[in-house]
């Protein structure tokens, strides 16, 4: 157990320098930064001279090494945009899409198991059909698309919820929160359901598959057989065994929340790290760039790596499957 | 700062309500620096103006009024130029603005690390007199000096050096990056890069108050879809811009208003001047055509600039014949048509140059830099097309834009261009003079357009003190470029802007939004 | 990494291989929602792929475009030219039908070379890590944890970076469609793989297997012969839903401005366009191009759906 850990998280590292390296190669070609650094009056002697003191003109792996010899102490450099320190930057951002992540991942697991087992018990019926291709319709648009008609229709046409932004905040210890004002609470409901459509599908149907699969295992037969009520058996039983797939799935997909919170953002202006990372690429704001990836990728491998500690701890038919395939 | 306040539906409900003044408004970029120094950008300069102000500035007109300086005059003969400083003036830390800060600015705007150096390139020395009363030497006679400083940005030298920002800082950033300490009519309150920045009024400014605003938000929003639908919802009171297709349809809704103007920017074609030969044609692979005049002459006539304006830009532009537009000092007033649409002449021009097939080339165009710039360059593909020049467009964002025409990765491009002095002197020296990195000249003349004419007359224009000589050589320059069509200017692009039907403002042509002349009814 | 998909898959392949062709032509027949489903999609295809005949314009050629048609409403003359167009036309006087005849093809290609390229790649790892296990198991499992890691959008917008970079100058233009292809396909084939992955593991240690080994069989042929066959199914699922999410990744790319090109437009590239027209009045422009995606994007989802549960007997 403990050298499958050891060894788990020693390739973890190595999947972060990797990803890292990646990245890092790839910013040269995303575009130059000088040009958003300086004004209409530049020279190329200023531009030469700019690149000297941002280091750009030295090898990448040289650039790479200097940020990996920062970001382990926490420092990510200072962006390009703004002159201050990515980290502050990050810290700063970070409550914005983590709430907007979480009540989407809310609405999505709630929404999405109560959907998933109706349509698993009435499987046959003709709103559970229902239920199951309209939910498409919500997977067969883009979200930008789905968001701007959400706001087209909620804010410009009826003028019920605000069309961007993240309301009134308050600052409670450090974080701020949209959770604590009325004005806060409607600017999350557009974005929200935006960003938690797909998930919200992708639940659902997945328990539905899920609740089918174990409504047919002989316990429930036998429960059945024993006199137990439906509902005693579709939830006690069923529901319950149905979860610990759904719920590493839906850990799994909380890294994508984050990821497709880039589209959500930049659509509803919300202030997280998600349109950061936007602002970033469109300003060639290296080091906002490589800390976001960085940040994302450590997110990544972590929930990677519990998962598969969780599910080795626990399952021991994969713990046989692990040493014969090692 | 415990409660931050935001745009909200219902805040906005109940400060209308109440018939408070706090605006609201929503601009595409955020200013990347609260520094007037570090970022010679017009989001950043346009911003700051609210908050810094110069020696002089631009009226509701764009002339030239007193701010900080009451009075200026040449002295010893075009040696220089002598300011009297306004006395009786804070910034917004109470500390007294006097000669010193004039100096220090200097200094700290001409310096190395400063984004603005290149407009003290004729200075040679800034002499304090008296504590209000300075002196500003240049190399040679400059008439336009005054003009060209309209947004260098006084400073204070105390609140610097105690906050340890007395140079900008653009690399790691300072104090400066993040607060400012000005004299004008709003002080900065709340700075939170990309999200929102807040001003209130000044009250120890010296000039009179016009406006009727008690508390400013500026914040980004980038997508414009979502800044129409937030000026549609009440969610902010102004939107810069407002995107060209939407003009009308704000226009008609009662609870909006639309101003528009022509703004200073020039929209133009470029071309590979110096090129021996085409780097994207699958056929004229060893000829450069767009070296001969008729070439180019053919692209002028082949265009049809009305047709764009009345699609594309939906009848918001003008077209133009020069580098600058009719507002600018110095427009060229005799040579203000531009060459007819007329695909046969282009297809008469193309033959006689030896391309009576056309060719194919490479266009390139940024997709997020100008109004619609997109569209226009794929309707200039089509139109170019139609007499034989079947051009492939290579648009992309701006970032990768500037590298690709610096590497001379194109046969034809787009390019924008505002005179930041707001005269015709200022593209000739950019986008006109042979390139010369020592002198500064035709720095983005990225095709390498040389004429030994206009090379010869642009020192002439800038030491000329006689209005009618200057304009004379300036004319001269005009009809030069004209005639070897250096460039194909196409219109002037439009300013729109959009607010709430209660808002009262003023736009200038340099797109910058000066809170000091807003009043919320 | 454990194999998730194991339990939302169908897990015993081996016999349902059998049953597949008369059954799975029974299931279809019985379904409706399938039927009219498959009927859509057909119908999408054939007018893709047929569209330079059925449209009455080429929208791709840009000497043909004449600006003052520019924003023709639907059905109706336009001011300047008098010309009429079915669905209208857009702010570059193309024709909205016939452009989204052309950019379905665009659509469509993409996703079908994106889901190929995915799934060829996919299944071949997936075979070789779980048949082959060991290092090359932890590389390529690991390989896979890198690419999750990188979210699709990002992926392709870091592989369109690249790409521009290191294509030579003249083939840019062609460059976006296949840089969108690779860059979709990048990012799906992780699925493919540890289904295969998780299959293989299982088939791997069952008798007609290790029979086959004992006779001496080699384990390419192995793999191919006996193990591939029994994939086949969960690996269709998949690249059916695959397909519909492609289709719509081409359209966000497209939002984020790194989808096909606006001379060569793609559904969603015509969606993005479509959507700077939403409050001017020009609905036509975003709305047709969205049916159509919404269409068939909906239409493969439900054909992905129906064969999910057709191919899982233990549904029925």
């Amino acid at each position: 157990m403990l050298a499958f850990i050891i060894r788990r998280v020693f390739q973890s590292i190595l999947v972060l320098l990797v990803v890292g390296a990646v990245a890092f190669s790839m910013f040269r070609f995303v575009g130059d930064p000088i040009d958003n650094m300086l004004g209409q009056e530049r020279t190329q002697a200023d531009i030469e001279r700019l690149r000297t003191e941002l280091g750009l003109d030295q090898p990448f792996p040289v650039q790479y090494y200097k940020f990996l010899k920062g970001a382990v102490q926490g420092n990510f450099g200072v962006s390009y945009r703004q002159g201050r320190p990515v980290s502050d930057i990050l810290i700063e951002r970070a409550p914005a899409t983590l709430e907007l992540a979480a009540v989407s991942g809310f609405l999505a697991i709630t929404i999405g198991i109560a959907l998933g087992v109706f349509t698993a018990i009435r499987r046959n019926g003709f709103t559970a059909n229902a239920i199951m291709s309209v939910s498409l319709i919500g997977v067969s648009l883009p979200t930008f698309l789905i968001g701007i008609l959400l706001i087209y229709l909620f804010s410009v046409e009826l003028g019920w919820l605000p069309s961007f932004g993240r309301g009134e905040t308050v600052m409670v210890g450090g974080w701020s929160t949209g959770f604590l004002t009325e004005s806060g609470l409607k600017a999350l409901i557009l974005p929200s359901i935006t960003l938690g459509l797909y998930q919200m599908t992708l639940i659902m149907r997945l328990v539905r598959s899920e609740m089918l699969e174990v409504l047919r295992q002989d316990y429930i037969r036998f429960a059945r057989a024993r006199g137990l009520r439906d509902r005693a058996v579709n939830f006690r039983h069923a529901l319950k065994n149905t979860l610990v797939p759904v719920i590493t799935v839906t850990g799994l997909q909380l890294g994508s929340i984050i990821a497709f919170a880039i589209i959500t953002e930049t659509v509803f202006q919300w202030p997280g790290v998600g349109l950061l990372f936007i602002n970033a690429i469109q300003f060639v704001d290296i080091p906002v760039m490589a800390a976001y990836l960085m940040l994302i990728s450590v997110m990544f491998v972590a929930i990677n790596l519990i998962v598969d500690l969780l599910y080795f701890a626990i399952d021991p038919r994969l713990r046989a499957d692990r040493t014969a395939a090692h | 700062m415990l409660r931050s306040l935001s745009f909200s539906a219902v805040l906005m409900a109940s400060a209308s309500m109440l018939g408070a003044e706090e605006f609201r408004w929503a601009e595409t970029t955020d200013p990347q620096t609260m520094d007037p120094h570090a970022v010679n950008s017009a989001a950043v300069l346009g911003f700051l103006n609210n908050v810094y102000e110069g020696l002089v500035r631009r009226g509701k007109d764009m002339s030239i009024e007193p701010a900080l300086a009451t009075a200026w005059e040449p002295i010893d003969g075009g040696a220089g130029w002598r300011f009297t400083l306004r006395e009786g003036v804070t910034f917004h830390d109470g500390s007294t603005f006097d000669a010193q800060d004039v100096l220090f600015s200097y200094e700290r705007a001409s310096s190395e690390a400063a984004d603005t150096r290149s407009w003290f390139a004729p200075v040679s020395e800034v002499r304090v007199v008296d504590d209000y009363t300075v002196d500003i030497m240049t190399t040679a006679p400059n008439p336009i000096f005054p003009d060209s400083i309209a947004n260098w940005m006084m400073m204070d030298a105390g609140w610097a050096e105690a906050n340890t920002a007395v140079r900008p800082d653009k690399d790691n950033g300072n104090f400066a990056t993040l607060n400012a300490n000005g004299t004008g009519a709003f002080q900065l309150v709340t700075r939170e890069p990309g999200l929102r920045t807040v001003l209130e009024p000044f009250g120890g400014w010296w000039d009179e108050a016009e406006h009727n605003i008690t508390r400013a938000e500026l914040t980004p929003i980038q997508n414009p879809a979502t800044a129409v639908a937030a000026l549609l919802s009440g969610d902010v009171d102004f939107i810069n811009p407002v995107p060209i297709q939407d003009t009308a349809r704000l226009a008609a809704n009662d609870q909006v208003k639309v101003i528009q103007g022509i703004e200073a920017r020039v929209i133009m074609l470029g071309f590979p001047h110096e090129a021996e030969a085409l780097k994207y044609s699958n056929e004229t692979a060893d000829a450069n055509p767009f070296a001969d005049v008729r070439v180019r002459q053919a692209v002028s006539h082949a265009v049809n600039v009305p047709a764009i304006l009345q699609t594309i830009m939906r009848g918001n532009a003008e077209e133009v014949s020069q580098l600058v537009s009719p507002a600018m000092r110095g427009f060229s007033a005799d040579l203000a048509a531009r060459p007819a649409y007329d695909p046969d002449r282009a297809r008469a021009l193309l033959a006689e140059a030896g391309y009576p097939d056309g060719f194919s080339f490479g266009l390139k165009c940024p997709n997020d830099r100008y109004l619609n710039d997109e569209s226009v360059c794929q309707a200039v593909t089509g139109m170019l097309a139609q007499v034989g020049m079947r051009a492939t467009l290579d648009a992309m964002p701006v970032q990768n834009y500037w590298p690709e025409l610096r590497a001379d990765n194109y046969d034809m491009y787009l390019l924008g261009w505002s005179p930041g002095t707001f005269d015709a002197e200022h593209p000739v020296r950019f986008l006109a003079s042979t390139p010369n990195e020592e002198k500064k000249l035709g720095s983005w003349n990225f095709g390498g357009f040389s004429n030994a004419r206009v090379d010869e007359l642009l020192p002439m224009i800038q030491s000329e003190i006689d209005d009618g000589k200057r304009q004379m050589m300036l004319d001269e320059t005009t009809k030069i470029l004209q005639d070897e069509v250096a460039y194909v200017p196409l219109y002037v692009q439009p300013l729109v802007w959009g607010t709430q039907a209660n808002v009262e403002l003023t736009q200038r042509p340099d797109n910058f939004f000066l809170l000091r002349w807003v009043t919320v009814n | 990494m454990a194999d998730l998909t194991q339990t939302t898959t169908p897990v015993e392949r081996s016999r349902l291989r059998l049953a597949l062709e008369s059954d799975f032509a029974y299931q279809f027949r019985k379904s409706p929602v399938a039927i009219v489903s498959a009927a859509i999609v057909l119908f999408m295809v054939l007018c893709a792929v047929f569209a330079p005949l059925i449209a009455p314009y080429d929208p791709f050629d840009p000497a043909s475009l004449n600006l003052m048609n520019g924003f023709s409403k639907p059905m109706e003359p336009n001011a300047f030219t008098g010309e009429t167009f079915w669905l209208g036309t857009d702010d570059q006087g193309r024709d909205v039908f016939s452009t989204i005849l052309y950019g379905m093809r665009i659509s469509l290609f993409v996703g079908v070379a994106a889901v190929l390229f995915a799934m060829v790649l996919g299944v071949t790892l997936g075979l070789i890590a779980g048949y082959l296990g060991g290092w090359t198991e932890t590389i390529i499992m690991r390989v896979a944890d890198v690419q999750l890691t990188f979210p699709a959008i990002l992926v392709a917008m870091l592989i369109f970076g690249i790409a521009k970079g290191i294509t030579p100058v003249e083939y840019r233009d062609q460059m976006a469609i296949w840089v969108l292809i690779i860059a979709i396909g990048l990012s799906d084939w992780v699925q493919f793989a540890r289904v295969v992955r998780g299959a293989t593991l299982v088939e791997k240690n069952k008798e007609y297997v290790q029979a086959a080994r004992l006779i001496g069989r080699g384990s390419g042929a192995i793999m191919l012969r006996h193990i591939l066959p029994n994939v086949l199914s969960p690996v269709l699922v998949i690249a059916t839903i695959s397909l519909a999410l492609a289709i719509i990744a081409e359209a966000t790319l497209s939002f984020l401005g790194v989808g096909a090109p606006p001379t060569q437009p793609s559904l969603g590239t015509l969606i993005r366009i479509g959507q700077g027209f939403l409050f001017s009045g020009e609905w036509w422009i975003l709305l047709f191009p969205a049916v159509t995606l919404l269409a068939l994007a909906l239409s493969v989802n439900l054909l992905g759906d129906w064969l999910r549960d057709a191919l899982n007997p233990r549904l029925r």
